[in-house]
């Protein structure tokens, strides 16, 4: 790119192109000086110093317009080839020539260095602006890792929540399983009524340890992009009393009030993947729901062709900044015990189903989970 | 098997199914049971019905626990044993830092609990007899009057450093005291990170009293600190 012109003007060669073409272009005019006014050589002579200027810079222009006057002495100011003038007229002359020739000479020279610094400028210019380019892609390349780094630290922060939340949930139901079974081992005399109660509580947190193994298991399927509903016709009312009745110690303590439209139209469902949808609601509302009080779930028929199912409960509310979380994988609210798993798995379920699920609360008046649902047309 | 007939022991776990789990043991050993579901009913029964020993659950819906036990301690000096399901050694010591006596992990074995209730209330009965100046761990024997250590009717030589290590235990049988607890009572207000020194005393009270390393008198509890126990009575 760079050529030996750019690297700035070189004096000797300028003043050696200088004087050659001093020479060459008197030797060419001395033929015609009888012809030729004094002025025509003069003018000729001065180009010289013009190309000398361009190539060799100030210097180069200066010696080549000496030159040139000792030139135009020599052979066009008689007495020819010697320094001697006759008339006043040509010593003019030759000042004039030495005058212009080093003027004209100065000014191409000082005119070539700034167009070679303005061509300097560019090329540095340039050179910045590729530079620029280069720590632009650097850059781009690096906020492009970063991002990388970012995704895979939100991996690895949701692993970590997955076991706080996993160890948690089954730590629960194992403590109940432990404490039962080491106490009976122990050979602790209980009558027959309460060995009956705590057996069956350890039959219950099995059951649950059971539960949270199949939601952790639906969990991974979802994350796989492995969640096919296998499509049936299913009877909601039919499906929700069947889950109900499966947790029934668990709503010894709170009623369940069913409230289905007759005539409700049977859902277009997988029928293990919304039972496991209902019996994640299910349990979600006893568990928050004060002793004695009523969980209602029903079903109606919408306005736009879709079921619509709820999950009422008389607890205590979710807080409106914590709603929106609430269907966020291992995501728990302050002091909740709940698993952070179950609700993601809904939401996951029902929008593969085509439908949605939201929430409505507020502290002191309940939580009410409402999902739709495509109804079966046949 | 009743100890304490008819002592009261609160319970309090938002898990109704632990509820009913430990008050069927302790009703079954004589026991009286108080249950809570939250730390507000647990606040209110402690102060109401002066429970002998209180078994608190870490996680509570309601209230962090650690400041169920700092609000207990303000007014009472009532046994506290936590539950923890955290397994996090922090939270332990942040619990024991806060005024609890002890603690147990979850998934626990009721004997295990029972055994603790039975230390949380010993040491209640203990601590009612102030002027108490020997203290027996199995064949151990404390004088803390004649700064004297007897093991099997045998003198046991110890440091100053040690002697103090093993009274403070002592003081203390079956319930753990956490590493800056004793740093701070044996070593000095200034001292409570330096853990490293008791693994050395530590070491050297094991050897000075023979014990046997699956069944050691001096108990570590790795990242919360040590206990004193009767090794006849942990069989």
């Amino acid at each position: 790119m760079t050529t030996a012109r750019d690297r700035g003007p070189r004096p000797l060669i300028g003043a050696l192109v200088g004087l050659g073409l001093v020479i060459v272009l008197t030797a060419a005019l001395v033929p015609f000086r009888a012809d030729v006014s004094r002025a025509a050589p003069g003018l000729i002579l001065v180009f010289a110093v013009v190309v000398a200027g361009l190539v060799g810079g100030r210097i180069a222009a200066v010696v080549t317009a000496l030159s040139a006057a000792l030139a135009f002495n020599l052979a066009f100011i008689p007495p020819f080839w010697t320094l001697a003038i006759d008339v006043v007229e040509d010593v003019i002359a030759l000042a004039a020539l030495t005058a212009v020739g080093l003027t004209v000479g100065t000014l191409v020279a000082r005119e070539a260095e700034h167009r070679r610094a303005a061509e300097q400028r560019t090329r540095e210019l340039q050179a910045l602006h590729e530079r620029y380019e280069a720590v632009q892609a650097e850059r781009e390349q690096l906020a492009e890792e970063a991002t990388r780094v970012a995704v895979l630290e939100q991996v690895d922060e949701q692993r970590a929540a997955l076991l706080r939340s996993v160890s948690h949930d089954l730590r629960t139901p194992l403590s109940t399983i432990r404490a039962v079974t080491s106490d009976l081992r122990a050979g602790t005399g209980y009558d027959d009524t309460t060995r009956d109660e705590l057996l069956d509580l350890v039959i219950d947190e099995a059951e649950r340890l059971d539960r949270i193994v199949a939601n952790l298991l639906s969990l991974s399927r979802i994350e796989a992009g492995a969640l096919q509903p296998e499509r049936q016709a299913v009877d909601l009312q039919e499906l929700v009393a069947d889950a109900a009745g499966r947790l029934d110690r668990l709503f010894q303590r709170v009623q369940v009030e069913l409230d289905f439209a007759s005539e409700l139209p049977l859902a277009d469902a997988d029928y293990s993947q919304l039972d496991q949808v209902v019996t994640n609601l299910l349990e979600n509302a006893a568990r928050h729901s004060p002793r004695g009080s009523t969980v209602r779930v029903g079903g109606r028929l919408r306005g736009d062709g879709m079921l619509g199912v709820f999950v009422e409960d008389e607890g205590p509310g979710i807080p409106a900044g914590d709603r929106h979380h609430v269907f966020e994988p291992f995501w728990r609210g302050e002091g909740s015990s709940s698993s952070g798993v179950g609700l993601a798995i809904c939401k996951a379920i029902v929008e593969a189903h085509g439908g949605s699920i939201t929430v409505e609360s507020g502290p002191g008046r309940g939580t009410a989970f409402v999902l739709t649902l495509p109804a079966r047309h046949e | 098997m009743s100890e304490a007939p008819g002592a009261l022991v609160l319970v309090v776990d938002d898990e109704p199914a632990i509820l009913r789990v430990v008050s069927a043991a302790l009703e079954a050993r004589g026991y009286r049971v108080a249950t809570a579901e939250n730390a507000e009913a647990a606040i209110h029964v402690s102060a109401t019905d002066s429970p002998a020993v209180i078994i608190l659950d870490l996680g509570l819906p309601d209230m962090d626990g650690i400041e169920v036990c700092r609000r207990i301690r303000q007014w009472s000096a009532t046994p506290i044993i936590v539950l923890t399901a955290e397994g996090a050694d922090d939270r332990k010591v942040s619990a024991l830092d806060e005024g609890a006596d002890d603690y147990v992990t979850k998934p626990f074995s009721m004997p295990e609990l029972l055994a603790r209730v039975r230390v949380a209330l010993r040491h209640r009965s203990r601590s009612a007899d102030a002027d108490e100046s020997v203290f027996e761990v199995g064949d151990l024997v404390v004088d803390l009057a004649g700064h004297e250590v007897r093991l099997a009717d045998r003198s046991v030589e110890l440091t100053p450093k040690e002697f103090d290590f093993l009274a403070l235990l002592a003081r203390h049988p079956g319930r753990v005291r956490t590493h800056r607890t004793i740093l701070q009572e044996v070593w000095g207000p200034d001292y409570g990170t330096e853990s490293q020194y008791l693994r050395v005393y530590a070491s050297q009270l094991r050897k000075k009293l023979d014990d046997d390393p699956a069944r050691p008198r001096l108990v570590t509890e790795p990242g919360v600190g040590y206990r004193l126990v009767d090794p006849a009575e942990q069989a």
